[in-house]
């Protein structure tokens, strides 16, 4: 019965925390990455999160939806979020200026592994949006530098104009033992970069399963595609992880949306192994 | 023995109930027996067999506001709504108090949901073991009984005499506490028998038969008006948005059903059950696998208001039987 009588109010899960939007940049055509600061000094203190969790963001009258979280705690400098203009709610975010008041809900779902990846060589390859949830990723690597092996990101996306955080790609570049290879599907006049579907940069980089992990972002497509690819290089299922992407409501395991057979996206995942994966029931 | 109540001191009873509670009980809407509040004994309708929705409702509403947001002088504010009235529900059958304990799990396990968790402290159940059984009816095959008292508060059992009060818990015995009882010596009446339905090793044949084309073929004739979610007193899908009226905005919460086309569409067009099978097999599933395993309990009472509701007869008992002969099909196959 101890459920049924708190001794203290509980607090009402679906309550978010109000944020304020402090920064607004535009990323790609219709990617914004949106900077916002909890307005509670003592949430703001205290909401942590780990590379790979997600939050609900809410434009208030319009509704929520839980996106990727693209920074990292520690900075202390706002909670980052780079949102895709696709639906109704990220339509109406894309609308706000700074000064909006927006809702913030989690963190929710378990996170990359990255402790456990000490001392491997990493594999990151993002397409499109993909990439913003490995941004958290390799920023922590690229900051315990000395604790991992090599580097290797592979970000693609359709155009020239359409690779997020542009702006940072040079100091991934150089910093040591890293490598960023990046790709477009079509080029254009300013592009002097490769032309080339991800599938195919990985096939012709042959990157080496020996102590590596591949993490792996994108559409369903790329995902596909680049999945066989690792495979042919003998990566094993367990050795290649991704972060799965469903329609949510709740975040808590219980709409009922999220569910791929017996497992919860949103309280199993989001990240997963494609040994996991493998196991799951349905398609995703 | 046993307590005694008669047919006018439950109506005094009753009576007096409503002084402290908003008495929820089974009534007349047309020719619908529903779980509505009444406002005196006589509005309750004791002949009703079973209610047309199942009393879920009373503590998972089909809509309700989670918060309502307001601006004022620039500064916005979150509430959430008071939900610290009393209900008492008042003949609730064992097999829908028994969809309760089967919310519980989902909604009670941290982080509770206050809304139903509030609304669950402050609602007492008083139950009416059931004196005959309807043709749907197959409460005993899922873990219940027609007189089940485990998840009431009071179960009362019509007997000629009035009503035979069994008292099962504190809040109970506060409900009671005004009620002019009688200590007398009567043999509780035997319950109704029930035909039996099958349920040995659904959960693995529900697995084993996951791939299999029988829920394409089942789902052929499935029209997805979802009615079987929405009677269904253990089904919780929900849906939660925004509302904008006259000024006020609000996030709700709704009933949904996983046998909606959209229910899984994300931003952008994808869904990743883009058939009617796919989305029965979801509500089976969901009932006989994933729930199962999670709580280890079926998410199903046999109170038996999808099979009477579905337009086009798929009956859960059926499937259960197909799944159980489809599992040792394929499994005698692969031997
Ligand atoms: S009640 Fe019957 S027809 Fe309607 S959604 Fe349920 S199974 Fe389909
Ligand atoms: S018989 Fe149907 S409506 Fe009743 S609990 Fe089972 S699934 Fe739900």
């Amino acid at each position: 019965m101890s459920l049924l009588a708190p001794e203290r109010p509980i607090t009402n899960p679906f309550l978010p925390y109000l944020a304020t939007v402090k920064g607004v940049t535009q990323l790609t055509p219709d990617i914004k990455l949106f900077n916002l600061e909890l307005d509670d000094p003592e949430v703001r203190e205290g909401f942590d999160y780990r590379p790979g969790q997600f939050a609900f963001v809410s434009a208030f009258g319009v509704g929520e939806a839980p996106f990727g979280l693209v920074s990292l705690p520690h900075w202390k400098a706002g909670v980052e979020f780079a949102l895709r203009r696709v639906g109704t709610v990220t339509r109406a975010l894309h609308d706000l200026e700074p000064g909006a008041k927006v809702g913030v809900r989690g963190p929710y779902g378990n996170y990359f592994p990255l402790e456990d990846y000490r001392g491997k060589n990493i594999l990151i390859i993002g397409g499109g949006i993909g990439m913003a949830p490995l941004r958290p990723v390799i920023r922590t690597i690229l900051e315990r530098r000395p604790d991992y092996g090599d580097l290797t990101i592979i970000n693609g996306a359709r155009s020239p104009q359409d690779l997020v955080f542009a702006d940072e790609f040079d100091s991934w570049a150089t910093a040591p033992r890293t490598r960023l290879e990046l790709t477009v599907d079509r080029g254009d006049d300013n592009w002097s970069g490769q032309v080339a579907l991800i599938p195919s940069v990985v096939q012709e980089l042959k990157p080496s399963p020996a102590n590596a992990v591949a993490i792996l972002c994108g559409p369903p497509i790329m995902i596909k595609f680049t999945l066989a690819r690792l495979k042919e290089l003998c990566f094993a299922d367990a050795q290649i992880v991704t972060t799965l992407e469903a329609k949510m409501k709740c975040g808590m395991g219980r709409c009922m949306r999220c569910n791929i057979g017996d497992k919860f996206v949103c309280a199993d995942g989001p990240v997963f192994t494609f040994e996991q994966i493998s196991h799951l029931l349905e398609p995703f | 023995m046993s307590q005694l109540i008669s047919r006018s001191d439950l109506t005094a009873w009753i009576n007096a109930l409503l002084a402290e509670y908003t008495v929820i009980a089974p009534t007349k809407v047309d020719s619908l027996a529903l779980y509505q509040p009444v406002k005196r004994a006589d509005d309750i309708f004791m002949d009703f067999g079973i209610t047309a929705l199942s009393p879920k409702e009373w503590l998972f509403p089909p809509t309700e506001t989670l918060f309502t947001i307001t601006t004022q002088d620039g500064t916005m504010k979150l509430e959430a709504p008071p939900l610290d009235g009393k209900n008492l529900i008042f003949a609730i059958r064992p097999c829908d108090a028994r969809g309760f304990r089967l919310l519980d799990k989902v909604f009670l396990a941290p982080p509770a949901d206050t809304h139903y968790a509030q609304r669950r402290q402050n609602t007492t159940l008083i139950g009416l073991a059931c004196s005959k059984a309807l043709p749907q009816c197959f409460c005993t095959s899922v873990g219940g009984a027609p007189n089940d008292a485990s998840d009431v508060d009071v179960l009362l059992t019509e007997v000629e005499e009035g009503y035979l009060v069994n008292i099962v818990t504190e809040k109970g015995q506060a409900a009671v506490a005004q009620a002019k009882l009688i200590e007398k010596d009567v043999t509780p009446p035997s319950p109704p028998n029930l035909k039996p339905v099958s349920t040995e090793g659904i959960v693995e044949a529900t697995l084993r038969a996951y791939n299999d084309d029988y829920w394409e073929r089942l789902a052929d004739r499935c029209t997805h008006c979802n009615v079987c979610a929405f009677v269904c007193p253990a089904c919780y899908c929900f849906d939660v948005r925004d509302h904008i009226n006259q000024g006020k905005t609000e996030r709700l919460r709704c009933w949904d059903s996983c046998q909606a086309p959209g229910f899984t569409r994300v931003a952008g067009g994808y869904t990743p059950r883009p058939t009617k099978g796919a989305r029965l097999r979801q509500r089976f599933g969901h009932k006989l696998l994933y729930y199962p395993q999670q709580y280890g309990d079926l998410l199903c009472v046999g109170c038996g208001r999808c099979i009477a509701s579905c337009p086009v007869n798929i009956d859960i008992r059926e499937v259960m039987e197909d799944l159980q002969k489809l599992g040792v099909k394929s499994v005698s196959a692969r031997a």
